[in-house]
C-alpha cells in the first residue's frame, strides 16, 4: 500500500525527537504573473509585492513570494481567492497580467525540529543556511522541484505538486529514521 | 599462534578483544585493529593470492593503498563484499572474512601453475594468445577471459543494506586529517568560517599515528592530537572519519564515502551503511599526504615483505610487530626508523641494507648503538621462503658493478624507495603537475579549481614541515575567502625528516630477463613486462600501461605507477614528464555501487508520480504501466482474467454503455493575458482567434522543421484565458518550448504560462450513457446537444465540487472530461462510480483507451508519429490553418521534401488472415522480392481487442493515400502476413456516436 499524501487530510507523517513532518491543509495558492509598474496589483492583494527574487511580504493572512522577475506565489485562506482574483480582475484592464489559482496544484510538508534543516541537505543541493528566514526558494528536492519556505532556523515548510508528494515524502520519512538512528548511535 | 602484539604500544583497546574468522579460522584482536593488523598479530602474513599468477601474498601497506590483501568480508545473507582491503576493515565481533583467488585453499593453490609458466604470462598476453582463430573468440577466448576476470567473487545475493546521500555546503573543505590537515584546520577557526576535516582512516592524525615520539611544541604528539581535535570540534569544525573524497569535480564539487557500519559488530535499524557526501566548499586544502614507494627487485612480493612506513604503522599504532627477525632494504632515511622502532619494541632487526653510498651519519650512529648491521651501497637480489619470506640475498655495489650476493636469513623484509606524493584528486581538478628531478615525482603546479595541495601532498617531508606548510596553505585559502590569516610556526622534536634516491629495478648480479622484480602486485606486472612492452613498440605510458595492466589493480596505481613510470622512460631512453603520468580517474579507492545509487534502489529507484485516483485504481487490483514518471492504470482484470480478455471487456462496455477513466495525467497549462490568443496562433498549426469562448478545439504543435511534436484539446475559458492540454509525457517539454518562445522570441507578447496539470484530477466519462450518467451530478450546464455540443467547455459544478467541464472525446463515443481541483479527485471518481452503477459504468485503463482512440483513427503522438510525421502525413492537416501568415513550423513544411508526394501516411491496416500485426513490423509492397527488400513502412499500433470483428492496425505506409485499397506484405520470421490498406477509421466514420441524441 503506497503513502497517500493530500492537503484533504492533514497529518502527521513522522515525529522524532530531531525533527517532525507533518501534511498541512488546503490553502489558496495563486500564480501570478505580471511586469511593469506593480502598483495596482499591490492595491488589489492589499500586499506590496516584494521584487527580490526568494524575498517575502505579507500583509494580514495574503503572503506573497517572489520567484521570477515576474512571477509570484500568493498564499491566502482557500476561501479568499475568489475574492482576491475579483480584484485583481478589475485591475486588468490598466495593469493585465495572469492570476492562476493553483491552490489545489500542490501540498505543503511543513518540516520542523533541531534536524530540520540537515534533514533537508537529503535531497536538496542548495545550501539550506543561505535561505534567510522569512525568505523562500524555488529549488528541487530529489529531483522534484519545490518551492522551499524558511520560516525560522529549524522551521521549513516545503511546497510539492501532489504527484510527486508520495515519493518525496517518503524520503523525507527514510531520513528522519536514519537520523533518529544515528543520533541513538552517537 | 606466536603472538606479535606488543605491550605498550599502539591505540588499539586492548580491553576489548573481538573475535572473528579468517578463512573459517577463529582470530583474536582488539577493538581498533584491522583485519590485517590482528592477523599480523597473529603471525599470520599469507592473505591472499595475485590476480594472474596466483602468487602468495601479504599485506605490502597499512592503508588504503593496499594492492595484496584483499579478503571477502561477510555478515549474513547478503551482505557479503569481495576485494575488501584487510589494512582497512575494521574487524568487530562476529566478522567473517575469506581469502580469494585460490583453490582449494589458500595455503596450497592450483592456480599457482599460472606462476611457473610465467614465460607464457608476458605483457600483451591477452593481446598475443587469444588472436587467432577467430572463430575460437566467442567460444572459447572470451569465456575464459570473463572466468578469470577479476578477484573474489561478485555478490549473488540482493544486498540488504541501505545507502543515502547529503549535499554539504562549506567555506573550507580540508581533505586528509594529518598534521598538516589538522593545522590547517587549526588556522582557519575563530573566523566564522564552516570548516570540514575529513579523512578516510577510521580515526584522525595521519602520520602522527605512526610517529608518536615527536614533540609538537613541547606536548607529545598523540597528546596533542587529541587537544587539538577537541579544540577544533569545540570550534565548530566537523570533523569526519572513515570518510574517503574518492573524487573531485567541477566547480569545487567532492564526493565523499562515509562508512557508516561496516565496523560495528550489530547493524541500527535504519542505519545506511555509507552515505555519499555531495560537497561543494569554497575553498579546498587537498592534504592526503604522500604513498610509500616499493623497491623492485627479484621476489620482491613474498609475504612477509612490506613497506617500511606500513611496518611502522602496524608496530605503533596497532602494536603489531610485523616479525621479529626484520631486514630493512631502502633508498630513503625514513626506513631507517622502522628499524629503529622494531629494534627498540624487541624484534632482532638483522640488518639495514641501504642502496646509497652515503648516509647521514646520525641514522649510521643510531643503527650502531642499537647493535644493528648496517650495510650501506648494497642491493637486494633475491628472497626466499614460499609462503612467508624466509632470507633475503644482498650484494654489494662497487663502482657500478654487483658483487657476489649473501643471505641474510629474516621472518620479514621492510622495504622502502621513498616516497610519491598523493595527487589523485589534484589531478582530477584537472591540475597541472611538475617533475621534480630531485625527488624524482611529480608534484602539483596549477589547478582551474579553488585548491591548493599542502604537506607531505607537494613533497615535503617531517611533521614540522607539514605543520608549518598546513598554515602556509591555509592562508592562501583563507585569504581567497577575505580572510585575514594568522601566521604560526610550529616547535616539533624529535620529528623525522630525511630524503633518499629513487631507483627503477634494483642493481642485479643475475639475469634479468627471468627476474620476478614486481612493479604492480595484484597484476603480477614486473619491471621485465614494462620493458618488454617498450621493446614491442609502446611508446606512450597510457598504452605500456594497457599493454601490461600496470596500475590498473583496485589500487588503480598507487603502488605501481611512479616505478612503472621510471622503469618504462628508461627503457625508452626519454625524461619521464616526456612520457608522462596515466590520468588518475575518480574514485580515489574502490566504491560500492550502493553508495552512487544512494536512497535510489528499490521502491525509490526513480521518481513515480501518483494521480489521486490511483490508490482507488490500486484498491482494485488494477495493473499500472510507467508512462513517462507516471504510473497509470494500464487495465482492471476481473478475477481470472488475463490483459487480453481484460481490455477487450472494458473496450466493448464503453461502446455499450460508459466507462470511466483517469485522465489526470495529461499536461495543462493555462495560458492567460491579452496577447494570449496571439500566442496561441504562433505556436499551434490551427487558427484560434474565432474559438469562441466556452469551445474546444484539437491544436496540433510542430516543431521548426514541420513535423507532430505535440497535441491536445485546447478550451477557450475566456477572451485572455486558455486551457490547453498536452500529451502526458509531453508535458514539461511543451511548457519548456513555449516558455522559449515567449522569452526569446516574442517578448513582447503580453501573456503568462503556468502548469497546472497537477491543479486538476481529471475524468473522463465516455460512451452512449455518459450524459445520462452525469447530468443528475453536473450543475451550471445542460447536458444536450443544443445547450453543449461536442468541443464545448464550461465552468460548473459536478458532484458539488467546482469544476471544468469539456465535452470531448478520444474514444469516438459521447464523452465528458471533468477536471476538478486534484485533491477532490478520489471524491468525484466514488461518486460517479456510485451513481454509474446503474448503467454498469467500467473502469478502464490506458490499454482500452489506446484501443478505443485507434478504432476511431485517434492518432497518439510518439506511438503513430515518431519526429518524422507531417499534418498531412498522419491525416490531419485539416488542423493547418491555411491562411494565418505564421505558425511554429510554417516554413519547415515548405520544404521540397515535406511536400513531395511518396511521402509515408498514416493508413489502417487490416489482414487477410485476421491475424493481429505486431507494432514496428515492416511492411513491403512485394514479398517475392529479393532480400533485403524494400520496406516501404513500419506498423505503427494495432490491437485485437477492440469491437470491430477483426483485429485493426494502424501504418505509415508510402504514398498510403493513394494506395487505398491495395495489399502490401508485412514478412515475420514465420510466414508473410497479407493486409489491405484502408482508412485509419474502423469505427463511425460518420460521428453519429458523439452526439448525445435523444
Amino acid at each position: 500500500m503506497s503513502l497517500q499524501i493530500s492537503s484533504l487530510s492533514p497529518e502527521t507523517l513522522i515525529h522524532t525527537g530531531d525533527v517532525q513532518i507533518t501534511v498541512t491543509g488546503e490553502t489558496g495558492r495563486i500564480s501570478l504573473r505580471a511586469r511593469g509598474k506593480l502598483a495596482p496589483l499591490d492595491k488589489a492583494l492589499g500586499v506590496k509585492l516584494p521584487t527580490k527574487i526568494g524575498t517575502r511580504a505579507n500583509k494580514g493572512d495574503v503572503e506573497a513570494l517572489c520567484l521570477g522577475p515576474d512571477e509570484w506565489l500568493i498564499l491566502c485562506p482557500n476561501d479568499d481567492v475568489s475574492a482576491l482574483k475579483a480584484a485583481c480582475d478589475a485591475i486588468y484592464e490598466k495593469l493585465p497580467h495572469s492570476f492562476t489559482d493553483i491552490s489545489a496544484r500542490e501540498i505543503t510538508l511543513s518540516i520542523t525540529g533541531p534536524q530540520a534543516a540537515e534533514l533537508l541537505t537529503i535531497g536538496c543541493p542548495r545550501d539550506i543556511a543561505s535561505i534567510g528566514v522569512g525568505e523562500a526558494r524555488r529549488t528541487v528536492f530529489d529531483n522534484a522541484s519545490v518551492v522551499l519556505w524558511c520560516d525560522g532556523p529549524d522551521q521549513f515548510r516545503l511546497d510539492l505538486w501532489n504527484s510527486f508528494a508520495p515519493y518525496s515524502a517518503e524520503l523525507l520519512i527514510t531520513g528522519a529514521k536514519e537520523f533518529s538512528a544515528e543520533t541513538a548511535l552517537t | 599462534m606466536s603472538n606479535y602484539r606488543v605491550k605498550g604500544l599502539g591505540r588499539v583497546d586492548t580491553g576489548k578483544p573481538v573475535t572473528f574468522t579468517f578463512d573459517g579460522k577463529s582470530y583474536s584482536g582488539f577493538k581498533g585493529d584491522t583485519v590485517a593488523s590482528a592477523l599480523l598479530a597473529n603471525g599470520v602474513h599469507l592473505m591472499g593470492r595475485s590476480f594472474k599468477s596466483h602468487r602468495p601474498r601479504g599485506a605490502v601497506t597499512a592503508g588504503s593503498e593496499e594492492p595484496n590483501a584483499l579478503i571477502g568480508t561477510r555478515r549474513g545473507p547478503g551482505r557479503f563484499e569481495p576485494n575488501t582491503r584487510a589494512t582497512v576493515q575494521e574487524i568487530y565481533g562476529g566478522l567473517e572474512t575469506n581469502s580469494q583467488n585460490k583453490y582449494p585453499s589458500l595455503k596450497f593453490d592450483v592456480g599457482a601453475v599460472n606462476d611457473a609458466a610465467y614465460m607464457l604470462f608476458s605483457a600483451g598476453f591477452y593481446y598475443k594468445t587469444f588472436m587467432w582463430p577467430k572463430s575460437f573468440w566467442d567460444k572459447v577466448y572470451e569465456p575464459f577471459i570473463r572466468a578469470a576476470a577479476g578477484l573474489g567473487v561478485s555478490p549473488s545475493e540482493e544486498d540488504p543494506d541501505t545507502y543515502a546521500s547529503r549535499y554539504l555546503h562549506c567555506d573550507l573543505l580540508i581533505v586528509g586529517a594529518g598534521p598538516t590537515g589538522i593545522a590547517a584546520a587549526k588556522a582557519a577557526i575563530g573566523k566564522g568560517l564552516k570548516v570540514v576535516l575529513v579523512d578516510e582512516n577510521a580515526e584522525v592524525g595521519g602520520t602522527l599515528l605512526s610517529e608518536p615520539q615527536s614533540k609538537i611544541d613541547g606536548t607529545a604528539a598523540w597528546e596533542w592530537l587529541e587537544t587539538e581535535i577537541a579544540a577544533l570540534k569545540d570550534a565548530g569544525v566537523k570533523v569526519m572519519t572513515r570518510t574517503t573524497a574518492i573524487g573531485y569535480y567541477h566547480q569545487n564539487m567532492i564526493g565523499m564515502v562515509e562508512k557508516l557500519t561496516d565496523h560495528l559488530p550489530e547493524l541500527p535499524t535504519d542505519m545506511p551503511r555509507e552515505r555519499m557526501w555531495r560537497v561543494r566548499a569554497k575553498q579546498v586544502v587537498l592534504a592526503q599526504g604522500a604513498l610509500e614507494k616499493p623497491l623492485v627487485f627479484h621476489g620482491n612480493d613474498r609475504p612477509g615483505i612490506m613497506l617500511a612506513g606500513s611496518a611502522q604503522t602496524f608496530l605503533n599504532r596497532y602494536g603489531v610487530k610485523v616479525g621479529n627477525a626484520p631486514v630493512v632494504i631502502t633508498s630513503h632515511d625514513s626506513a631507517w626508523y622502522a628499524a629503529f622502532d622494531l629494534h627498540d619494541a624487541g624484534a632482532k632487526v638483522r640488518a639495514i641494507v641501504d642502496t646509497r653510498e652515503d648516509v647521514p651519519d646520525d641514522l649510521t650512529k643510531a643503527a650502531r648503538e642499537r647493535g644493528i648491521d648496517v650495510k650501506v651501497s648494497h642491493t637486494a637480489t633475491a628472497t626466499s621462503g614460499r609462503l612467508r619470506v624466509s632470507g633475503i640475498r644482498v650484494n654489494a655495489m662497487k663502482g657500478g658493478a654487483v658483487e657476489q650476493g649473501t643471505w641474510i636469513s629474516c621472518d620479514c623484509v621492510l622495504m622502502s624507495g621513498g616516497w610519491t606524493p598523493s595527487l589523485h584528486l589534484f589531478s582530477h581538478t584537472k591540475g597541472k603537475l611538475t617533475w621534480d628531478e630531485d625527488q624524482t615525482t611529480f608534484l602539483p603546479e596549477h589547478t582551474p579549481e579553488d585548491c591548493v595541495v599542502a604537506g607531505a601532498g607537494r613533497g615535503l617531508w617531517g611533521v614540522k614541515a607539514a605543520l608549518d606548510d598546513g598554515v602556509a596553505q591555509a592562508a592562501k585559502a583563507l585569504t581567497a575567502l577575505d580572510q585575514k590569516p594568522d601566521t604560526a610556526a610550529y616547535d616539533v622534536t624529535d620529528d623525522r625528516t630525511g630524503t633518499g634516491v629513487t631507483y627503477r629495478e634494483l642493481p642485479t648480479d643475475k639475469n634479468t630477463s627471468k627476474a620476478k622484480a614486481f612493479v604492480d602486485f595484484q597484476n603480477d606486472v614486473t619491471a621485465k613486462d614494462l620493458r618488454l612492452a617498450v621493446r614491442e613498440g609502446m611508446r606512450s605510458i597510457e598504452h605500456v600501461k594497457r599493454y601490461t595492466t600496470n596500475g590498473m589493480a583496485t589500487d588503480q596505481g598507487k603502488m605501481s605507477n611512479i616505478n612503472g613510470l621510471n622503469i618504462a622512460a628508461d627503457a625508452l631512453g626519454k625524461e619521464q614528464p616526456k612520457v608522462g603520468l596515466t590520468t588518475f580517474r575518480p574514485p580515489y579507492t574502490p566504491t560500492t555501487f550502493g553508495a552512487f545509487a544512494g536512497y535510489h534502489r528499490g521502491d525509490h529507484f526513480e521518481i513515480t508520480r501518483k494521480t489521486q485516483i490511483d490508490s482507488w485504481a490500486e484498491d482494485q487490483g488494477v495493473a499500472f504501466e510507467p508512462v513517462g514518471q507516471w504510473r497509470r492504470a494500464w487495465y482492471f482484470p476481473k478475477p481470472g482474467e488475463d490483459m487480453h480478455a481484460a481490455v477487450k471487456r472494458e473496450c466493448k462496455a464503453v461502446r455499450d454503455s460508459v466507462g470511466m477513466f483517469d485522465a489526470s495525467t495529461l499536461g495543462k497549462i493555462e495560458i492567460v493575458g491579452p496577447d494570449a490568443v496571439e500566442f496561441m496562433n504562433r505556436m499551434y498549426t490551427n487558427p484560434w482567434t474565432k474559438l469562441g469562448v466556452g469551445k474546444c478545439r484539437y491544436g496540433i504543435l510542430l516543431g521548426d522543421d514541420g513535423f507532430i511534436r505535440d497535441d491536445g484539446v485546447i478550451g477557450r475559458l475566456s477572451d485572455d484565458r486558455f486551457h490547453v492540454t498536452t500529451t502526458t509525457g509531453g508535458a514539461p517539454r511543451v511548457l519548456n518550448m513555449f516558455e522559449d518562445y515567449l522569452q526569446t522570441e516574442w517578448p513582447d507578447l503580453n501573456c503568462w504560462l503556468t502548469s497546472t496539470t497537477e491543479q486538476w484530477s481529471a475524468i473522463a466519462v465516455q460512451g452512449p450513457n455518459a450524459a445520462k450518467l452525469l447530468a443528475p451530478l453536473v450543475e451550471g450546464v445542460e447536458l444536450t446537444d443544443a445547450a453543449f455540443p461536442h468541443m464545448s467547455c464550461a465552468e460548473c459544478t459536478v458532484a458539488g465540487i467546482p469544476a471544468r467541464l469539456f465535452r470531448i472525446s478520444f474514444t469516438g463515443e459521447l464523452g465528458f472530461e471533468i477536471n476538478v481541483p486534484a485533491p477532490y479527485g478520489r471524491q468525484l471518481w466514488e461518486k460517479i462510480w456510485e451513481a454509474g452503477q446503474a448503467y454498469n459504468v467500467t473502469a478502464y485503463g490506458t490499454e482500452t483507451m489506446h484501443v478505443l482512440r485507434a478504432e476511431k483513427g485517434y492518432i497518439i503522438v510518439g506511438q503513430d508519429t515518431d519526429g518524422t510525421v507531417t499534418p498531412h502525413d498522419a491525416g490531419v492537416a485539416w488542423a493547418i490553418g491555411k491562411k494565418k501568415p505564421d505558425f511554429v513550423g510554417k516554413r519547415g513544411l515548405e520544404r521540397p521534401d515535406l511536400k513531395a508526394p511518396n511521402r509515408k501516411h498514416l493508413v489502417g491496416l487490416l489482414t487477410e488472415d485476421k491475424s493481429c500485426l505486431e507494432e514496428g513490423a515492416q511492411i513491403v509492397f512485394d514479398p517475392n522480392q529479393q532480400i533485403p527488400m524494400k520496406m516501404v513502412g513500419h506498423v505503427t499500433s494495432s490491437y485485437d481487442e477492440g469491437t470491430t470483428d477483426q483485429p485493426i492496425a494502424m501504418a505509415l505506409v508510402e504514398g498510403g493515400f493513394d494506395r487505398m485499397g491495395e495489399t502490401v506484405y508485412i514478412p515475420m520470421p514465420d510466414r508473410t502476413i497479407a493486409a489491405k490498406i484502408t482508412s485509419p477509421i474502423f469505427v463511425d466514420p460518420d460521428n453519429t456516436r458523439l452526439k448525445i441524441g435523444a
